[in-house]
């Protein structure tokens, strides 16, 4: 049991990662960004090329994956959003802005590197602390922590520094913001290109904890994006909490029930706060 | 005293403006297409089962199309998921012919029914959210199907069920399914003109403009939200159905992929959100350059690539899609101004 | 002239015009009032100053220089400031957390310290809620937060719009006491008010709006007197001067 329980809470942290980008997109700029599993493949297959052609340990290819992601996510955003804005429905159109964007990544994607699955192979993706009973996988052990750093690093980076409060403002009110002289569209374009090093930065560490295919990136976002809801669209902390408890859930699932059962945990557990939450847990009332 | 009788000042009714007529008559002209094009067969000889074919997909997207643009142009809640009926009721219609042996010939209506009634208590889960969440619902909604169907033992999982062939002469064989589509393609346009001009329709508009102002003046917006959905999962099922007879096999890559969500909602935009006749034109229009740039280019990866930029280019430039953009300028055919 | 607004045509979005060749002019160190019927144009104006709408056309000269269709935080920098009427305080931001992002714009963080304990001075009522979240304080007591948000970055002109909406009179009176006392810090005010009695009480000059030009102006004290206000508020047709 326990065991279960560890091994969830391990996924989790990598889940709660790839959520805080999205849900960072969607409490700042009110993005919905089906695209985000797309791009966490992209960062997946640049972490597959430094690792069969250069041997780069996916951890150290961070550092190529996540400024890169950061330009691509700044270089999208600006020639893509700003003609929305202003809009009444922008979230929606976001989202079929970022469903097209998601289809020509995934078309690209899956013309130049073919529908094969790949996966990087580092030595700690199969090897495992033993702690007694227990057996804590190596590769998902640093995956997670690598997650909690990178997640508190942002945590710190909305509280502490300019652009980082500049950050919070625009999510809680976005008329205040501007009104005390936040750069709107500055500030939207550092917070997408966050997102993206997010995602990218999760892409990494995708490569070696999962078997990806260019196809695979729309099972991510359904996920990513219940957990959003779940957490409470817009909240960081929600993201976290959200992915945590689903995690060590459909790790249970996955016990009881076989694998193949357990994307099902987070449709389920989407519409079961749907039905008694709708702002999630974090969440507002209005907010949605 | 002598009554004499007098002529009128003016005709009692006024006269019919030509917009009325001209919209008559391409009804009309329409009709006589879809009713005459079976008897063509001596005409184009060979190519009358391409023609049939062809025309069924057609149909079947039209369909798509104008009943997602119930719940997505008129309502204005994008639906990523709204082909789970269409898969929903084109195993149905599977299950039944092969444990019951029914045609889904007569199982399409009532696939339409289990459509609607689906559609309803998803409806009521799903749209207690606003937009956003309403949209993820949907997508989670249509891989929770794709999973489910997968591996689902009793409609054979990933490989699905096969169907037996209806046994129709060779040379009519397509002819019943092109008809059948014909049938749920004129229902669910017909829906589509009905709902748009009802107090429905004007519910939803309004809704769509700024629910909480809709709310304000009484309009209540839940429960228009719920009818439109739940309608909106009636044609598809109905279309589902004689789908998958006419393909004689139904599996879960038939109905439940991102790929056919995706072009449902690019037709409706392309064609124009929220008019009536934007999604046929839309349908129509894709289905046509599906088919040239298949037979040019050959299916492949790239096909979602276009599909990707056609639908971001015509988000951010056209966004009123064709029959919108057209209506805004003021330079709207009156053939096509069904609203 | 302090800030000469001419001929301003604007609207929201690719909506119809809302402002139709608006023009006045404003000296500084004096409060104005801007009065009229629902639908003048009298929020749409401010918004328009402050950055948040740009002109369709027309001119906005604030001390010699063109600012109209600057940004925003572009006008902050000049000294210009905005207190609109939603409630635009950072909820989950405590009181002290809001006033400091009232000086954003300040890089230096020790004039940022300053500036936020003489707010807390003149304000005892923030100072007591200092660490309380911005959402939690009543009506009266946001108001008082949004104006001394907007005092953080010593403005040389602050727009208020409809300062008193919602709230009870006790609350409004603070909250107008505290516009009164504006012009004695060097600050020029121009001030949109529903309430007419209230707004031309702390005014030295009011406009009057309708259908999105000025029909007139004059002395606050005067103007209520003018005949032409009962026109204008019960329907007449204005002649516009």
């Amino acid at each position: 049991m326990i065991q279960t329980l560890i091994l969830g809470v391990l996924l989790g942290g990598v889940y709660a990662l790839m959520a805080s980008g999205l849900t960072l997109l969607f409490g700042v700029m009110r993005i919905v960004n089906l695209a985000h599993g797309a791009f966490m493949v992209v960062a997946a297959y640049i972490a597959f090329f430094l690792f069969t052609e250069l041997g780069v340990d996916p951890f150290v290819s961070l550092v190529v994956t996540m400024p890169t992601m950061f330009l691509i996510g700044v270089v999208v955003y600006r020639t893509l959003f700003p003609r929305l804005e202003g809009s009444d429905r922008y979230s929606e159109m976001t989202v079929l802005l970022t469903f097209g964007l998601a289809l020509i990544i995934e078309g690209i994607l899956g013309y130049v590197f073919t529908g094969i699955f790949r996966s990087t192979n580092p030595s700690y993706n199969t090897d495992a602390f033993l702690i007694g009973d227990l057996f804590i996988p190596k590769g998902q052990l640093y995956g997670s922590v690598a997650s909690l750093v990178l997640i508190l690093a942002l945590w710190l980076f909305l509280n502490h520094t300019k652009t980082g409060y500049a950050i919070t403002a625009l999510t809680q009110n976005r008329t205040a913001a501007q009104i005390v002289g936040v750069n709107v569209l500055r500030t939207s374009t550092i917070s997408f290109g966050i997102g993206m090093a997010l995602a990218g930065a999760a892409g990494s560490l995708l490569s070696y904890l999962f078997t990806f295919f260019p196809g695979q990136h729309w099972q991510w976002i359904a996920l990513l994006l219940s957990l959003i809801v779940l957490g409470g669209l817009g909240s960081l902390a929600g993201a976290v909490v959200g992915s945590l408890l689903l995690a060590v859930l459909a790790a249970f699932v996955s016990q009881w029930l076989g694998s193949t059962w357990s994307p099902l945990t987070f449709y389920l557990a989407l519409f079961a706060i749907l039905l008694v939450r709708p702002q999630g847990l974090f969440g507002e009332k209005e907010a949605v | 005293m002598v009554e004499v009788a007098r002529e009128p000042e003016t005709s009692i009714e006024p006269p019919r403006p030509k917009s009325r007529r001209s919209r008559v008559v391409a009804g009309v002209v329409l009709l006589l297409l879809l009713v005459l094009l079976p008897l063509s067969r001596p005409v184009v000889g060979p190519t009358f089962h391409y023609l049939m074919q062809m025309a069924t997909i057609a149909l079947m997207w039209v369909t798509l199309a104008t009943s997602w643009n119930l719940i997505g142009g008129y309502a204005g809640y994008i639906s990523l998921g709204n082909n789970v009926f269409f898969g929903v009721g084109g195993y149905l219609a599977a299950a039944l012919l092969v444990y019951q042996g029914w045609s889904p010939f007569l199982t399409a209506p009532l696939a339409g029914l289990v459509g609607l009634v689906l559609g309803l208590i998803v409806g009521l889960i799903t749209l207690r959210t606003r937009g956003p969440a309403f949209i993820i619902a949907t997508v989670a909604l249509l891989l929770m199907a794709a999973l489910v169907f997968d591996n689902w033992e009793l409609v054979g999982g990933a490989n699905g069920l096969s169907l037996p062939l209806p046994g129709y002469p060779r040379e009519w064989a397509r002819v019943p399914f092109y008809a059948g589509m014909a049938l749920t393609a004129l229902g669910s346009t017909w829906l589509s003109w009905k709902v748009a001009h009802s107090k429905l329709g004007l519910g939803l508009r309004a809704l769509a403009q700024d629910e909480t102002k809709a709310e304000v003046l009484g309009i209540d917006t839940r429960r228009y939200k719920i009818v439109a959905y739940a309608l909106s999962a009636v044609f598809p099922a109905v279309a589902g159905a004689i789908w998958g007879y006419s393909l004689t096999y139904v599996r879960p890559s038939v109905f439940f992929t991102i790929s056919i969500a995706a072009q449902m909602v690019l037709m409706a935009i392309i064609g124009g959100r929220g008019t009536v006749a934007g999604p046929v034109v839309g349908a129509i229009l894709l289905v046509t350059v599906n088919e040239v740039s298949v037979a040019r280019f050959g299916s492949s990866e790239l096909n979602i690539v276009v599909t990707g930029i056609i639908l971001i280019i015509v988000l951010l430039f056209f966004p009123l899609g064709i029959v919108g953009s057209l209506r805004q300028r003021r330079k709207l055919p009156a053939f096509l101004d069904w609203d | 002239m302090f800030l000469r607004v001419t001929d301003v045509v604007a609207g929201y979005r690719s909506g119809p015009d809302i402002l139709n060749g608006l023009s006045l002019d404003i000296e500084e160190g004096r409060t104005y009032c801007i009065i009229g019927p629902n639908g003048a144009g009298k929020s749409t104006l401010l918004k328009v100053i402050a950055g948040i709408l740009a002109p369709r056309q027309g001119s906005i000269r604030f001390r010699d220089e063109e600012v109209g269709g600057l940004r925003p935080d572009e006008l902050l920098a000049r000294g210009i400031c905005f207190v609109p009427q939603d409630p635009s305080l950072f909820p989950k931001m405590t009181v002290r957390q809001n006033l400091v992002m009232g000086a954003f714009l300040e890089k230096d963080k020790n004039v940022v310290k300053e500036r936020t304990e003489e707010i807390f001075e003149q304000f005892p009522l923030l100072a007591e809620r200092a660490n309380q979240a911005a959402g939690t304080l009543s009506g009266g007591q946001q108001q008082i937060l949004l104006m001394g948000r907007a005092l953080m970055i010593r403005p040389r002109l602050m727009m208020v719009d409809e300062p008193s909406l919602g709230l009870a009179p006790q609350a409004a009176d603070q909250v107008f006491e505290t516009i009164a006392g504006l012009n004695g810090r060097g600050i020029t005010v121009l001030l949109v008010e529903q309430s007419v009695e209230r707004g031309l009480n702390v005014s030295d000059w009011a406009f009057v709006l309708d259908l999105g030009r000025k029909v007139f102006e004059g002395p606050a004290t005067e103007i209520l007197a003018d005949p032409r206000i009962g026109e204008l508020y019960m329907g007449k047709a204005p002649t516009i001067e």
